[in-house]
């Protein structure tokens, strides 16, 4: 019968396919003590790359340790926190993570990662190895650090080199305001002075915060929340007045994610793209923009000023990267300590930049890659004056408070204006929150 | 036995033999408009399938067209590509282990649609045929856990199976079994209701006849229940399917590279960095083509066991 | 067999079994095949539920989580400060409101879906996988390319020719309903398709031997028989609604713009972003508790779960018939 003939063979399929289950139980993720299990972002950008980078450095590994690696991925911030959550309650999980630096914080929070002491820093190859600006983000203190750098992304502007000869302009600009004013100055016949992503989840608080650092400003002091102030006012009305007053930012971009503003840019359409790494440089192979655009240092004077107060940090962006941390609740700490210092040596870090196109962290690799390729210099120059986020368990929810004034204020931003009570109720809201989730947090806030 | 199994694989007969029964002589398979159980109207047939595919249409030709164009078109929120290329098809099976993903997907979502299509059966034929006490309570229960959000349960259930694990040495996370396990269980209340709302409308008399005759309940449930219940087991079948083929929540926590599933294959296509490059949304859309065809090529494979036409003149 | 003499068994009837061993005081009831499945529940989300309301009464945030088992007991404070401090009752109200609308909106077009390839016709296998293409496809696939859709300047603008941000403000509400709507029909199509598999070939027959029209037919005799997989799809379709995060999350990123701040990412942010898991879970629990209390009353009023309907079994029916039938 043929109904019958097809539940038979459903039914062998179905115990065929839970057997082949069985066997795989044999795989599981056991802890096996010679295979280090290493946690990474996955890399989209540059995949055949990234696999060949595996496999060469497992194999080196495999020559030094007699240990094998075992790669494994997460595919965006919420899987990134998702594992470390699952890792820490359970104590079992990856031995090594690479985070973003941004996470360094959070991750000092759970205290499940290795404090980096003499004994352990000289198992990586010594703290003096490093870059001093990269360590940054280590932890809260010098002393008490997790966080061993991998590899640096700083932020910089990517600039249309036509749009801006085409305007005159022959310098790029060092302070906000002289931003605005170059934008203004290349916007017209069909093209923008700026790319700027309104709806995306990141890039809003950047300028932000990058604003009030160079107005001396730090979002957070200490125990204390500082949003609702006057830098950080003129850094959203400025951020604000670009695409409603000034009109160098297409109107378009009030819905845009980081994604389609890069898109404007490639097409040729905007002559400044701020808040991009040369990871992108992948994006802009092929496109309109290809050969004619360079990168620049973000402005380091805050608005409405020409040169930096005294109390201004020349934050020429955020410290941004990935940070390497190891696992307390493993047991193959030695192990992990062998390959955090077989990735983060001169060589391996040089041919990381070849590979990925991300700055080395190793500080002997920065100075030959600075030595041999002058383009980078912008980028170099960013590494160096990159400034760290407040190291606090709270940053992640204020970052999101700052991003929300955004997203609250969109709507205004179609309908053309954001006004000034508008943006200070706002501003007093995400004072507010900031303020209580840095009164929640424990152990003085780190 | 042999009146109502042929009446289920050829109903067209049966309508043959009592039509001819009524004086009607057709031998041949009959049109579309003289078929007495037609529900609509040519016209309004026509005109009902052609809004609702466009509907689908517009939206899914879109994913098409975007993984034919470029990213950065995509990004740039283009329709129609300039840029044709197909490359996408071809990269999504290297930049991402999209080969493994399916083949996990296929076996832990297929073990988990014919495991728990049979567990609801047996379950709501216990639940709708028999009384016994704390039945209503059961059913009640069930539709409440269907109620529980995802993501209340995903640290406790870590937490719960790696106790397991450190208590027994059994490991359940990152094995294939410890995945089908959890969704089989996730499938189990929904697709019980399924059956119990189509036991509900299965006439008794069948099954009362064959208890006359001696027949114990796994005979029924087996011999008579079972073939009757064909479209409700491929519904509930579909659902608990498309449970372990689409989760991301509880797979992205319980698979190791080795036993990863589509959907979190699918997941790494999504990757964006802050500032870095645009997302690589043509491969993405490919493979979400790629990962959405084995599940409507199985449906159109099983939908013809969705047919009508229970038991007519089986009970006489 | 003569089905004017024969009364249907009582439920009391004692089946003879020849070989009988025990004896049986009571009709033989399978009450083992409950078990495999009831363990299984019972262990995989009965005993981790159980876990999620023990966290609930901790304050496990990313200090504690390492111990979490030492974590500090609050009680109920982080219920409390779910319903009072925070924005959990307006996003269980969003939440319902788009669940119940959404599935109002799709119980119709999944009816239509139904009914429309329930007759055989050439390409109907093909239509009847194509309508399920929406409900198969990744939330987040569509979720993305949805939100590309629906840019200020995006194809939905352009055919419609307007210029309204769908993304943020009062207009999201409505998308994030219509985009539901499109994702989620399917589940009523199936639901209701197997419903009309349940349809006896009498039951056609009469109706065009009394020459009603498709409307009327339509009305009276086949809807009934939706009646219990509808009332099954309403209830489920609310509350999947209710629990779906990745669409509004990947639609609108976070934070939320207020007039979706829907509540299973309000759950999401609390433990992903804020790293409160112990209020995390309290939400969930308090949405939980609100949620169940509708559905029970729900339960109630369409009978969903004693199944008793005022109509007589099908067996009756076509008993009463035929009684007609003969005497006519």
């Amino acid at each position: 019968m043929k109904r019958r003939t097809l539940i038979g063979s459903a039914v062998v399929v179905a115990l065929a396919a839970l057997s082949l289950q069985g066997c795989a139980v044999v795989n599981g993720s056991g802890d096996d003590p010679n295979t280090l299990r290493v946690m990474m972002g996955a890399d989209t950008t540059y995949p055949k790359e990234r696999k060949q980078w595996q496999q060469d450095t497992a194999a080196a590994f495999k020559r030094t340790t007699g240990a094998d690696i075992q790669w494994e991925t997460y595919s965006s911030a919420q899987e990134e926190l998702t594992a470390i959550q699952t890792s820490v309650i359970s104590g079992q999980g990856p031995d090594v993570y690479a985070i973003g630096t941004t996470f360094t914080p959070t991750a000092y929070a759970t205290g499940a990662f290795v404090e980096m002491g003499k004994k352990q820093w000289d198992a990586v190859g010594g703290k003096d190895r490093f870059d001093p600006a990269s360590l940054g983000i280590s932890g809260p203190s010098a002393s008490k650090q997790i966080g061993i750098p991998l590899a640096s992304r700083p932020f910089v502007m990517a600039v249309n080199k036509d749009l801006l000869a085409q305007a005159g302009i022959t310098e790029m600009p060092t302070t906000w305001d002289q931003l605005t004013e170059d934008a203004k100055a290349t916007t017209g016949d069909g093209h923008y002075g700026m790319a700027v992503a309104y709806a995306d989840g990141f890039d809003p608080w950047k300028f932000v915060w990058g604003m009030a650092q160079n107005a001396g400003n730090t979002i957070v002091d200490g125990q204390k929340a500082e949003i609702d102030t006057k830098a950080v006012q003129d850094a959203y009305r400025t951020y604000f007045d670009w695409v409603t007053k000034d009109g160098v930012v297409d109107k378009a971009g009030i819905g845009w994610n980081n994604a389609q503003a890069l898109a404007q840019f490639a097409d040729g359409k905007a002559a400044f793209f701020p808040m991009t790494t040369t990871t992108a440089i992948n994006s802009f192979k092929n496109t309109k923009v290809d050969g004619k655009y360079e990168f620049a240092l973000l402005p380091t004077v805050p608005p409405g000023a020409t040169e930096r107060p005294a109390d201004g940090i020349d934050a020429a962006s955020i410290l941004s990267g990935d940070n390497f941390v190891v696992a307390d609740y493993g047991k193959k700490q030695d192990l992990s300590f062998q390959f955090v210092k077989q990735t983060t040596s001169k060589q391996a870090q040089l041919e990381y930049y070849k590979l990925f196109g991300q700055l080395p962290t190793n500080a002997a690799a920065a100075a030959e890659l600075a030595a041999q390729e002058p383009t980078l210099k912008p980028i170099i120059d960013a590494g160096k004056l990159s400034k760290p986020t407040a190291f606090t368990g709270a940053w992640s929810d204020i970052q999101l408070s700052l991003v929300d004034v955004v997203v609250q204020s969109i709507p205004s931003l179609k309908s053309g204006e954001v006004t000034d009570d508008q943006l200070r109720k706002r501003l007093q809201d995400a004072q507010k929150d900031a303020q209580s989730t840095l009164n929640r947090q424990k152990n003085g806030g780190l | 036995m042999s009146a109502f199994t042929s009446s289920r694989t050829r109903p067209t007969a049966t309508l043959t033999e009592s039509i001819t029964s009524q004086g009607g002589a057709r031998r041949h398979k009959r049109p579309y408009d003289t078929d007495v159980t037609r529900l609509l109207p040519r016209w309004l047939l026509i005109t009902v399938i052609a809004v609702i595919i466009a509907f689908i249409a517009v939206p899914v030709l879109y994913i098409l067209f975007g993984s034919v164009n470029s990213d950065v078109a995509v990004a740039r929120g283009e329709y129609f590509p300039t840029e044709f290329t197909l490359a996408n098809y071809v990269n999504i099976w290297s930049t991402v282990a999209l080969g493994t993903g399916l083949l996990n997907s296929i076996l832990t979502a297929g073990a988990v649609a014919v495991a728990s299509a049979a567990l609801a059966v047996s379950t709501a034929y216990v639940l709708v045929r028999f009384r016994f006490l704390g039945r209503l309570t059961f059913l009640r229960g069930l539709l409440a856990l269907q109620s529980i959000p995802g993501t209340l349960l995903l640290l406790p259930v870590f937490v719960v199976f790696s106790n397991i694990a450190s208590a027994t040495g059994v490991q359940i996370i990152g094995t294939r079994w410890g995945l089908f396990v959890t969704y089989l269980t996730f499938a189990l209340p929904f697709s019980t209701w399924v059956m119990v709302t189509y036991l509900r409308g299965l006439p008794k008399e069948l099954e009362e006849a064959a208890r006359i005759d001696g027949a114990s309940s796994t005979k029924i449930l087996t011999k008579i229940v079972l073939p009757l219940s064909w479209p409700g087991i491929v519904v509930s079948a579909i659902f608990a399917f498309l449970l372990g083929w689409n989760d991301v929540l509880f797979s992205t926590i319980m698979t190791t590279p080795n036993t990863r599933t589509v959907a979190v294959v699918l997941q790494v296509l999504g990757t964006a960095q802050e500032g870095g490059a645009v997302p690589i949304y043509g491969q993405m859309m490919a493979a979400s083509i790629v990962c959405a065809a084995p599940v409507v090529a199985l449906y159109l494979v099983f939908q013809r066991y969705l047919v009508g036409g229970l038991t007519a003149g089986s009970v006489k | 067999m003569t089905a004017t003499q024969t009364r249907p068994p009582a439920a009391t009837d004692r089946p003879v079994r020849p070989h009988g061993k025990t004896p049986l005081y009571k009709k033989e009831r399978p009450l083992w095949m409950l078990l495999p499945g009831g363990i299984l529940m019972l262990a995989v989300i009965v005993v981790p539920l159980l876990v999620g309301v023990f966290i609930a009464m901790l304050d496990l945030d990313q200090y504690t989580l390492r111990q979490w088992f030492s974590a500090p007991f609050v009680g109920f404070a982080n219920f409390a400060e779910a319903i009072t401090d925070s924005p959990l009752l307006h996003s269980i109200w969003i939440s319902a409101s788009l669940a119940v609308l959404v599935t109002a909106v799709t119980v119709p077009i999944g009816v239509a879906a139904a009914i429309s390839t329930q007759n055989r016709f050439p390409g109907r296998g093909l239509v009847r996988s194509i309508y399920l293409i929406p409900y198969v496809l990744p939330a987040f696939v569509v979720g993305t390319f949805f939100r590309t859709m629906l840019q200020p300047q995006g194809v939905v603008n352009a055919i419609f020719h307007t210029d309204v941000l769908w993304l943020n403000g009062s207009a999201s509400y409505w998308a994030l309903a219509a985009v539901m709507v499109w994702t989620s029909w399917p589940f009523v199509y199936l639901l209701s398709l197997a419903g009309l598999q349940a349809v006896d070939l009498e039951v056609h027959e009469a109706a065009s031997l009394d020459g009603a029209t498709w409307w009327i037919k339509l009305r009276y005799v086949i809807f009934p028989y939706l009646r219990g997989p509808l009332s099954l799809a309403v209830i489920i379709a609310i509350l999947h609604n209710i629990n779906n995060f990745t669409l509004p999350f990947v639609l609108f990123g976070i934070p939320l713009p207020s007039s979706v701040e829907v509540m299973p990412v309000l759950t999401y942010i609390a433990s992903f972003q804020s790293f409160r898991f112990g209020l995390s879970a309290a939400m969930a629990i308090c949405s939980l508790v609100i949620v169940a209390i509708p559905l029970f009353v729900y339960l109630r009023a369409v009978q969903l779960d004693t199944g008793d309907d005022a109509r007589p079994s099908r067996g009756q029916r076509r008993l009463q018939r035929q009684q007609t039938g003969a005497a006519a």
